[in-house]
């Protein structure tokens, strides 16, 4: 258990360092063009597909330490035994999607694979598989991160009933 | 056919969205089982319509000013630049009555001009200004009203991540919405002082008189906080200026002001270990938002297959409304949704449907871009769950700060909210106008 959490956060670690780096590419690339007249080269294709990529990479993350958006104005009124229902339900909806995520996105990964599908003109040719492969991954990381929270929750082990335990960086004020 | 589905969806998704579920999985789920209804039991076609999204959803360099302008403000917040900038207000201010809470709102202002999120203000400002007005003797729901009302600001006065979630959904112009938020901000920003003024000079117990600075600063401390005012300025000049000046698209005004915030924070004494600290918890809010954006863009293609603007447009044609009724219900869902769910969610749930129909009516898109943007943030002020009000209840160092007295000082905030919001309705030109350029 605790081994998919810290991997969860070094997925998300990774990515906010990427999106750190995207700002300097966009930096360079402002900087080349205005300065030299040469922007970076594949500046905006590397930028869109940093953007999905990144954004699946933190949603295990997200789902661990309970940050993923929705209401308790109902659920906060119930009791314990069925707000842990609820929970359980909410949960199960998630690992229905990612799976149906998974399912859906493969043939499109494998194909891209196989043909070499890629985008772009000219010389930078983006190969469309890295992309599609890390979202059909990652969505499998997600459901497996829902199933977890159901396992932990019945185990009693949630923190504030919403977050897996060493999911989140406490701070000190 | 089409249309009643779109419809029985989005019951479905108000009660998932009630019963707790995850906004984005509730989105999607219900995006595929629309699809799968309507296409008579296809399962291929419900399955592709989700996975397509996702990959492609936000794959455009526009959607990479979320994360970017997230970090930014989370920079600049760690940074401590916004006490700065509160003792500068502070000392500019000196001799109107209730300085300390107008500068709370002149510092929540300049402050709203580099973060993304009113949470981060009212956080921010919960620390450094209530604790100041409550030393001077200041009425505590009034102090209270004035850290909570004033937070508003951050999500009109760009840069906004409720403006670019509008932009993007509506495939409007990041940037030139960006700009139609600042002469509203302004107002809103003059409105929110006025009042505190009238209110001052009226019952001076709210706000006793004290034209002594805070603290004599030592040289050392005037040369820190000069860095962090300045810091503040420069940051905003780049970004907003750079937009403006149609110098920067948005998603590069993001990147620069990212650096500028880190150069800015690593000058005020960020170390390693806040910098990355900064970049966690920057990921940890955007996540959830940029999931969101791709589940509300599923829900927005079930919408379209099913033609459901077209059918709820009917709907509301069939009852006859003026279009002043049409607005007026409009107001009460969003005020109604505001006590439910964040506002990130009201927008992608309701404007795909809200806005296509205001347009039709006549309304510029933009001026009702920012009219329904002040109303989803008056929604953060009012009773139950005003998220605004949880906000400073949490971060007020102060247990008899409670959230009866939060919600009463911010209840004539919320109302010179909503008399932005007219205003800008009436007059879009506020709105437009200084936009002109991008457009």
């Amino acid at each position: 258990m605790t081994a998919q959490i810290r991997l969860a956060r070094f997925l998300h670690i990774v990515s906010a360092v990427w999106t750190l780096g995207l700002a300097l590419l966009v930096f360079a690339d402002v900087l080349g063009r205005e300065l030299f007249l040469s922007p970076v080269p594949g500046t905006k294709e590397l930028l869109q597909n940093s953007v999905v990529t990144i954004t699946f990479l933190q949603i295990p993350l997200a789902i661990y330490s309970g940050s993923m958006l929705r209401t308790s104005i109902l659920t906060d009124a119930m009791p314990a035994i069925v707000r842990r229902l609820l929970r359980t339900f909410a949960a199960l909806l998630g690992v229905s999607l990612f799976l149906a995520l998974m399912w859906g996105t493969w043939p499109s990964f494998w194909d891209a694979f196989r043909i070499g599908e890629y985008e772009g003109e000219g010389s930078l040719r983006v190969p469309t598989w890295p992309v599609r492969g890390a979202v059909f991954a990652m969505s499998g990381f997600a459901a497996l991160a829902y199933g977890a929270m159901i396992w932990l929750d019945w185990r009693g082990r949630l923190v504030d009933e919403q977050e897996a335990p060493g999911a989140l960086l406490r701070l000190e004020d | 056919m089409g249309g009643e589905i779109v419809i029985y969806m989005l019951g479905a998704l108000i009660v998932l969205i009630l019963l707790g579920a995850h906004i984005g999985v509730a989105l999607a789920l219900c995006s595929g089982v629309g699809v799968f209804i309507m296409f008579r039991g296809n399962t291929e076609a419900a399955v592709s319509l989700m996975s397509s999204t996702a990959y492609d959803a936000i794959r455009k360099d526009v959607f990479a000013v979320v994360p970017l302008f997230v970090l930014m403000g989370d920079f600049i917040w760690r940074s401590g630049a916004a006490g700065d900038l509160y003792r500068i207000c502070d000392r500019t201010l000196r001799r109107l009555p209730g300085r300390l809470a107008i500068a709370t709102i002149a510092g929540n202002t300049v402050f709203a001009a580099v973060t993304g999120v009113s949470i981060a203000s009212a956080a921010a400002f919960s620390r450094i200004a209530y604790p100041e007005m409550m030393k001077l003797g200041y009425n505590q729901t009034f102090a209270l009203g004035a850290v909570a009302g004033s937070a508003c600001l951050g999500m009109l006065i760009p840069p906004s991540v409720l403006l670019i979630v509008w932009a993007i959904l509506t495939e409007m112009s990041v940037g030139a919405l960006f700009i139609a938020g600042i002469v509203p901000g302004m107002i809103l920003a003059g409105l929110f002082a006025t009042y505190v003024i009238v209110a001052a000079i009226r019952n001076p117990a709210l706000a006793p008189t004290n034209d002594r600075p805070l603290v004599d600063p030592s040289p050392e401390e005037n040369r820190a906080e000069l860095i962090g005012g300045f810091g503040i300025l420069g940051l905003i000049l780049v970004v907003i200026g750079g937009i403006w000046a149609g110098f920067f698209s948005p998603t590069e005004a993001a990147a620069m002001g990212v650096l500028a915030a880190l150069v800015l924070g690593i000058v005020k004494g960020m170390r390693l270990g806040d910098i990355m600290e900064s970049m966690y918890q920057a990921g940890r809010t955007t996540a959830p938002i940029m999931f969101l954006l791709i589940t509300a863009q599923m829900y927005s293609r079930l919408i379209a297959l099913g033609g459901g603007v077209n059918y709820i447009q009917g709907l509301f044609d069939d009852s006859a409304l003026s279009p002043i009724m049409i607005i007026a219900l409009m107001t009460v869902i969003w005020l109604l949704l505001g006590m439910l769910v964040d506002s990130v969610s009201i927008i992608l749930l309701t404007v795909p449907i809200f806005a296509p129909i205001a347009i039709a009516l006549g309304y510029d898109p933009i001026a009702f871009a920012i009219y329904g943007i002040l109303i989803i943030e008056a929604g953060l002020l009012s009773p139950p769950f005003g998220l605004l009000v949880y906000t400073v209840r949490g971060a007020v160092p102060d247990k008899t700060a409670t959230l009866g007295k939060i919600f009463a000082g911010a209840f004539p905030y919320f109302l010179l909210i909503l008399v932005a919001a007219v205003i800008v309705l009436t007059f879009p030109a506020l709105a437009t106008w200084p936009a002109q350029a991008l457009l």
